[in-house]
């Protein structure tokens, strides 16, 4: 990726640091000022520090993790995306966006960017209509209330990540109105295939479609400073048993 | 219309003109190859002009699957039009590419893009969604670029002040794509009107054969540049889904359960470059690439950036390199220049063959600039390249020789006067060009489905179906392990599956004794019938599919008959069935063959070059070859190779052939009741206008 855009997101990284929220990959959210544990994962309770948590959200049960090296680039996620929220096959319309350029070299011709499902997300502080939610029903994950937003774009200038992860498009269901729409980990898919449907406790049509396996879902919160935690290494010996590097 | 844009582009160049054809009009050919054949019939009224004409039409058409979840279906376009490369006469023919074209082509709301005309400078088209635009190369130096650098600028110019990386704005709606335009280019080849200038698309997506790039720089257009953000309606969401993970699930390689861990063209095959450098796969830290919803890539993309994406005949091009690096690099500069690497790769070999025999050479009977002597060096083969590109001596200088080759092996063999006489390089097989002076591909005299189907058509199939009968029996028996399964049943599995004829099993016997056969005229017959519409109108990947034969199937059964009609109906409510898709094959068959008749053809032209009838069979490698036939009447995997047609009974072949397809057995012309009989009658009037329509015998 160019040097424009590294810097763009190494000032927002920078940014967020310094707020001092995103370091942990516990899974018991401690909202300083407001006193409260916010427990996410009974399973193994770690401390998650949050220091202007504002509400004190809830962390999602659920993230998708990439990796960006074992990717072939053929968009079968954006697509199985779009297609399962939207019932259309479209790339501007998928909440996971992958970029590459033909002509550059390994590793740097591919990226994965996915919406982070974030601790503390700076798109929920913004939102002027509260259309921004947790949803318990679907542990917790960060949707848009497309009946309140305006698709006034506040959360997608919010969003620290380039490209901004969510996305503001016209919205048939609202006659043709600008809605926000964000990675729901599939929890809000009419055209789902499974009858369990998605969420932290479904399918993601992402991972699920990849042929290669370079999408998976975690329950652990991933580390939320830099891209390590959401973007790891996915390759095994299988991988390099067809003579790709796995490290 | 489910899967469709609705609309395609009419670019008339001649007056800068932009209008759009409804996709409805075409719709019963359902896409593609169909498409671009009947949209060719009714716009040209001449179909006898020459490929540089400015008359002459080329289509770029997408599928109903372009821009979907379908399996390796989704990142191709099909490319027609009146060729230049074929010999004697430019074929109306096609080619096809992958990547990203397609899709982009949709999502900006177009099934296709319709080339009439010849502009009076050279332009670029800037398509941005419904907005497009002629614009002169002038503002942005693309004439005289690369294949590469020409996309590289047109990015740049696309993004505007947006960055890569990030959202990009595309148009004065405010739509945004993070991706960079689709944009497919001719190099310096194409410019200076070689006859085997390609159409390149990202690093090494070519659009080859026909000499597509030579056509698109007599119409003074460099480029298509298309940047989508819409999108494409799907009939049933779910089932699309569905079917997606099902074809994962039970035919796709498992990597907990790999079948085979080595690059193949079958369905099943794991993401593996599909690279034939003669010293192997580049060791270096790569990924696999594919083309748009693929679900196994066939290309690698590598931590040098050296042959980015290149496969098949671009990665055996130079074949002798003294390195691999140079070998890779030398493939690089075939998609920078624009040119086709099957015509390359084999014509390099034979002005090799002919510099060892002292008859080409500096000052020699054909005055050639290279310098052998550094034969193996990446400075070779950029003269050469370069000398084809620009017809000059590959330094700027202006010489004969490029020019010579600029217009092909065969033409240039003639000029030379190679092809004269008793030993003549066409009758000696020297000059490995045996069909429609196009490059040998498979040794056709032993993969049968590839020389009928070649000789009886416009190109070089290039259509893998039975690739997996000659390629699993050939290495089992050369490394010593057991094939897919015994000969019988393989052929079984593939006849079962081959509608209207399953159940022929001597469909597949390969052996001398049936080359002939009835049997062997259902099979090129199906096999036309198939790729016209599965593969060239619906666009299921040609190294991916037909799915025959498949480890991970039940019993070994792949998903073929089922899976592309549940993928075609999923996206298009249609209710089409494997067998309607093979009757619409005939359909668009039939069509194409009328159009080449229309330009000359007779059955009398229809020979192989004379050395196939008279030279043995064989591998570069030496290496034999198997594939199924019956030996004293039982199964087996034979030997196919060390054979030659025979003259008198390729032509008791070609009536049985053209009986089976309703045609003048004397002429090869259609005859109006077999076109009428498939909604043809407009066509057997042409025929007809034209002292062309065939006699019923």
């Amino acid at each position: 990726m160019n040097d424009r855009v590294d810097k763009k997101r190494k000032d927002r990284e920078k940014e967020i640091s310094r707020r001092d929220f995103l370091k942990y990959t516990g899974t018991v959210v401690l909202v300083v000022g407001s006193g409260c544990y916010v427990a996410a994962d009974k399973g193994s309770p770690k401390l998650i520090k949050v220091k202007e948590g504002g509400a004190g959200l809830p962390a999602s049960e659920g993230y998708i993790l990439v990796d960006i090296k074992k990717c072939q680039g053929c968009t079968s996620c954006m697509l199985a995306c779009s297609l399962v929220h939207e019932g259309v096959e479209s790339h501007s319309l998928s909440r996971i966006q992958v970029i590459q350029n033909s002509f550059e070299s390994f590793p740097d011709d591919v990226t994965i960017e996915q919406c982070r499902q974030c601790v503390d997300p700076a798109c929920f502080k913004v939102c002027p209509e509260d259309a921004l939610k947790t949803n318990a029903k679907y542990g917790n994950v960060r949707m848009v209330d497309r009946d309140k937003c305006t698709g006034c774009g506040e959360c997608v200038e919010a969003c620290p990540y380039t490209p901004s992860r969510p996305i503001v498009v016209s919205d048939e269901d609202y006659k043709g109105d600008m809605k926000s729409r964000k990675c729901d980990l599939c929890a809000n898919t009419p055209y789902h295939w499974d009858q369990a449907g998605g969420g932290p406790n479904g399918k993601q049509a992402c991972v699920e479609v990849c042929p290669v396996g370079a999408i998976k879902f975690t329950k652990e919160i991933p580390a939320q400073e830099g891209d390590d935690g959401y973007k790891v290494n996915l390759r095994d010996r299988n991988w390099r048993r067809l003579g790709y590097p796995i490290s | 219309m489910n899967g469709y844009a609705g609309k395609i582009l009419n670019l008339d160049l001649n007056n800068r003109k932009i209008t759009t054809i409804p996709t409805s009009k075409y719709e019963q050919w359902v896409g593609g190859h169909g498409m671009g054949s009947a949209i060719f019939f009714d716009l040209v009224k001449d179909k006898t002009i020459d490929g540089f004409d400015p008359a002459n039409v080329v289509t770029l058409m997408t599928s109903p699957l372009s821009g979907t979840l379908v399996p390796a279906a989704s990142g191709r376009t099909e490319v027609q039009g009146i060729g230049v490369q074929s010999y004697p006469i430019g074929w109306f023919t096609r080619s096809n590419f992958g990547g990203r074209f397609s899709t982009m082509l949709k999502f900006a709301g177009w099934d296709g893009i319709v080339i009439e005309g010849k502009a009076d400078k050279p332009v670029w088209i800037d398509i941005r969604n419904g907005d497009v635009k002629i614009r002169d190369c002038t503002p942005l130096s693309l004439w005289g670029k690369d294949t590469w650098e020409c996309q590289e600028t047109i990015w740049d110019y696309v993004a505007g002040s947006g960055e890569y990386g990030d959202w990009i704005k595309t148009g004065a709606n405010g739509e945004r794509t993070t991706q960079r335009s689709a944009v497919l280019a001719i190099g310096p080849a194409g410019e200076n009107l070689s006859r085997m200038a390609c159409l390149i698309h990202d690093a090494s997506n070519g659009s080859g054969q026909g000499g597509f790039g030579a056509v698109w720089g007599s119409k003074r257009l460099k480029a298509i540049s298309v940047i989508g953000t819409g999108s494409i309606r799907v009939n049933n969401p779910k089932a699309l889904i569905e079917a997606r993970l099902w074809q994962k699930k039970n035919y796709a390689f498992n990597f907990d359960n790999l079948k085979k861990r080595w690059q193949s063209t079958e369905f099943q095959s794991p993401p593996i470059p599909i690279t034939l450098y003669r010293l192997g796969r580049p060791l270096t830290g790569q990924r696999p690439q594919a083309c748009v919803g693929c679900h196994s890539g066939c290309r690698g993309r590598y931590e040098d950036g050296v042959g980015n994406e290149s496969t098949c005949f671009t990665s055996l091009f130079y074949l002798y390199a003294k390195t691999l690096d140079i070998q890779r690099e030398a493939c690089d500069l075939l998609n920078r220049y624009g040119l086709n690497a099957a015509e390359m790769f084999w014509g390099e070999l034979y002005l090799g063959d002919l510099y060892r025999s002292g008859v080409l050479g500096p000052g020699k009977e054909i005055d050639c600039p290279l310098n052998f002597k550094n034969y193996g060096d990446l400075e070779f083969a950029e003269r050469l390249v370069k000398a084809i590109a620009y017809r000059n001596d590959g330094r700027g200088n202006t010489h004969q020789f490029g020019d010579d080759l600029a217009e092909g092996f065969v033409r240039a063999a003639e000029k030379w006067g190679r092809l004269a006489g008793d030993k003549g390089d066409l009758k000696t097989g020297r000059l490995m060009f045996p069909h429609w002076g196009l490059p040998r591909h498979k040794e056709a005299r032993s993969q049968l489905d590839w020389a009928y189907g070649t000789i009886l058509g416009d190109r070089d199939i290039n259509e893998h179906d039975f690739d997996q009968l000659r390629i699993d029996p050939s290495t089992a028996k050369r490394y010593k392990f057991k094939p897919y399964a015994p000969a019988e049943e393989v052929v079984k599995i593939y006849t079962d599956k081959m509608e209207p004829f399953q159940g022929d099993m001597l469909m597949l016997d390969f052996s001398t004794e049936n080359m002939y056969s009835e049997h062997i005229a259902k099979l090129v017959t199906w096999h036309r019938y198939y790729t016209r519409f599965w593969k060239q109108s619906t666009q299921f990947c040609d190294w991916r599919w037909p799915d025959f034969l498949n480890l991970y199937g039940p019993g070994k059964v792949g998903s073929t008959g089922i899976a592309e009609p549940k993928f075609l109906n999923a996206v298009t409510g249609k209710n089409f069935t494997f067998l309607d898709g093979i009757e619409l094959g005939r359909k668009i068959w039939n069509l194409d063959h009328a159009v080449w008749t229309l330009q000359g053809r007779h059955r009398d032209m229809v020979h192989f070059a004379d050395y196939f009838y008279t030279k043995r069979s064989f591998t570069l490698d030496g290496q034999p070859e198997y594939m199924p036939g019956r030996k004293n009447g039982r199964w087996t995997y034979i030997k196919t190779l060390g054979r030659h047609f025979d003259k008198d009974r390729f032509e008791e072949f070609k009536t049985r052939f053209y009986k089976l397809q309703g045609w003048d057995t004397a002429t090869g012309y259609p005859n109006r009741g077999t076109l009428e009989s498939l909604g043809l009658g407009y066509v057997a009037d042409e025929l007809e206008k034209n002292g062309r329509i065939g006699k019923k015998r």
